[in-house]
């Protein structure tokens, strides 16, 4: 447990000095809230849907999160490609401890890039509590773990081609973050797009967090039902990385 | 050809350091390595020869744990590498072919964390990090960054992860390529000296100085098989005609001479300008009077005579029909 603490601790050290990446993170979040998100709000009827910017705020966030988790699974390639994972993988550390080290530098990636907003929205708004900032953090933590788990499961993709894993991450990506409730509510969304957006992940980590945050839960799915699922997905993609990591991504191929 | 099997590994023996039964490794449709039975003894330096893609690095790579098996058994001071792979890694080290480091940080910082991986005594560690640099004259770049090292330094810098580890089994893989050849003596007896601390070594490399300068046994691998294993006096012994003469004339030799010389025994190798001779014969102060004399009847003058030894290039020449330097 020791060396996977420092393995992480390592890590974090390297993301942590790369600032310019937080810093960015969070000014191109301040720019979208600002100008996109209240031009949004008021494109957005408020009959049909109260609060517009507070629900898009949260939506921003999770894309935050998305990305974050998908960062795990490109530090883990960009290890492979820049000649440092056939080294971590020489380390005595158990297959899982090292996938364990990558969750952890997921976890502090994505609490470094999304705490920060979400407490600049949540004072804006007006809505900051320790609970609701605590709990929607863990619900965030949970789909970014059930992303990174994702992530790293189509990393091995990425040991056969680098193309072909962008292309798949790419188009991941896009069909992820526009078949969720990131930016609608699913009960607005027409019928040919909301069953789609119902099996997304996204889709249940964004309404847990909206509701754990106080919006109106008549838009949003099941809270209980929400959290099994965002915490289902954070399980089964770990423990499916976990048994990639183990059987079959190897570090190095020589002859 | 003949093969020489002088000493069989003695596998799955509690005295051998690593054992391997009939492994196997396959890329898709290649084979890398081709059933191989290999054995290292505790506390020797063994030096695996091959060209580039004979299968030594795929070798190192099963046994610390980076690339599994296709086939075969694998055994690490005793532990399974598929079935222990942990504890394989706790008793390893190994020293990349290619430098791994960390870009943006620096070689004591590098040294520092594999150290904490390792569980070095944190009061001896920046002292021992500190000699093992100087050592290895890495001392006055400890304030470059990793990508600011140049090629041997960053060589250099892989090896000494290995040394401040100083773990049972050693593994280097080509050491010193990149190196120049005062670094290459400093890390050759830095490895010795960790063999006298007991750690077993096994050091892949192409390079025939290196492997007679630090083996205490060779094995030849050659398209994923061993050839051959022993010592290098007994391999040189094993091929008939201990000497190599070579014999510069100073214009092409004759046909008729040509004939005479063959005639008198051993492996003949004419240079294709026809004024160089190399020959391969048991005992050259029998054969080069011979030949002086043979040369002279003909009236072919001698520019020089240069008598040694057998190298183990010769010695792979002969267990694999290919020279180390024709391999593609």
């Amino acid at each position: 447990m020791n060396r996977v603490l420092t393995l992480a601790k390592f890590n974090i050290g390297i993301l942590l000095s790369q600032r310019t990446w937080f810093f960015l993170s969070w000014g191109l979040f301040a720019l979208q809230i600002s100008i996109y998100g209240s031009l949004m709000s008021k494109l957005v009827s408020t009959t049909k849907l109260p609060d517009y910017f507070f629900f898009y705020a949260i939506g921003l966030m999770v894309i935050i999160v998305f990305d974050s988790g998908a960062d795990v699974g490109r530090h883990f390639v960009e290890h492979a490609h820049e000649g440092e994972l056939p080294y971590f993988l020489s380390l005595p550390v158990s297959r899982r401890g090292f996938l364990a080290s990558q969750a952890l530098y997921g976890v502090v990636n994505t609490m470094a890039k999304v705490l920060p907003p979400l407490l600049g929205v949540l004072y804006f708004l007006g809505r900051l509590t320790v609970q609701g900032v605590v709990f929607s953090m863990l619900a965030l933590f949970l789909l970014g773990l059930g992303i990174s788990g994702i992530m790293v499961s189509f990393s091995f993709i990425a040991f056969k081609s680098v193309d072909i894993y962008s292309a798949v991450l790419a188009s991941l990506s896009a069909l992820l973050v526009r078949f969720s409730t990131i930016f609608y509510p699913l009960i607005i969304m027409p019928n040919f797009y909301s069953p789609v957006s119902s099996l997304n992940p996204l889709t249940y980590g964004a309404d847990l967090t909206r509701w754990i945050l106080g919006y109106d839960p008549s838009y949003l799915l099941n809270p209980t039902v929400a959290a099994v699922v965002v915490t289902a997905v954070a399980v089964g993609t770990l423990s499916l990385s976990a048994g990639i990591v183990d059987k079959i991504i190897e570090g190095v191929k020589a002859a | 050809m003949s093969l020489s099997f002088t000493r069989e590994p003695k596998l799955f023996s509690n005295l051998n350091a690593v054992e391997t039964l009939n492994l196997s490794k396959k890329y898709g449709k290649t084979d890398a390595l081709r059933g191989l039975d290999f054995a290292v003894d505790q506390g020797e330096i063994m030096v695996i020869l091959g060209p580039n893609g004979s299968g030594k690095t795929t070798l190192l790579m099963i046994l610390c744990t980076i690339l599994k098996p296709t086939s075969g058994t694998v055994k690490v001071m005793g532990l399974d590498v598929v079935e222990d792979g942990t504890r394989v890694r706790e008793v390893m080290g190994i020293a990349f072919q290619e430098a791994r480091g960390f870009w943006r940080h620096k070689p004591s910082s590098i040294l520092r964390f594999h150290a904490s991986m390792f569980d070095i005594d944190p009061v001896k560690r920046q002292d021992l990090i500190e000699r093992t640099m100087k050592d290895l004259e890495l001392w006055e770049s400890k304030d470059k960054m990793f990508m600011h090292l140049s090629g041997g330094q960053a060589k250099r810098l892989e090896t000494a992860k290995v040394f401040i580890q100083r773990p049972k089994l050693a593994i280097f893989d080509e050491p010193t390529s990149q190196v120049d050849l005062r670094g290459k003596r400093k890390i050759w007896d830095k490895i010795k000296e960790l063999r006298d601390q007991g750690t077993t070594v096994i050091v892949a490399t192409n390079e025939v100085r290196e492997a007679e300068y630090l083996a205490d046994r060779v094995t030849i691998l050659h398209q994923g098989h061993r050839v051959v294993c022993d010592t290098i006096p007994r391999l040189k012994d094993a091929i008939a005609g201990g000497d190599v003469v070579e014999v510069d004339f100073e214009d092409p030799m004759s046909t008729k001479l040509a004939e005479d010389l063959k005639s008198l025994g051993g492996g003949l190798t004419l240079s294709p300008e026809g004024n160089q001779l190399r020959a391969k014969v048991s005992r050259a102060e029998d054969w080069v009077p011979k030949m002086a004399s043979a040369s002279y009847n003909l009236g072919a003058k001698i520019s020089s005579i240069r008598i040694s030894e057998l190298s183990l290039d010769d010695v792979f020449l002969h267990v694999t029909g290919r020279g180390l330097e024709d391999q593609p």
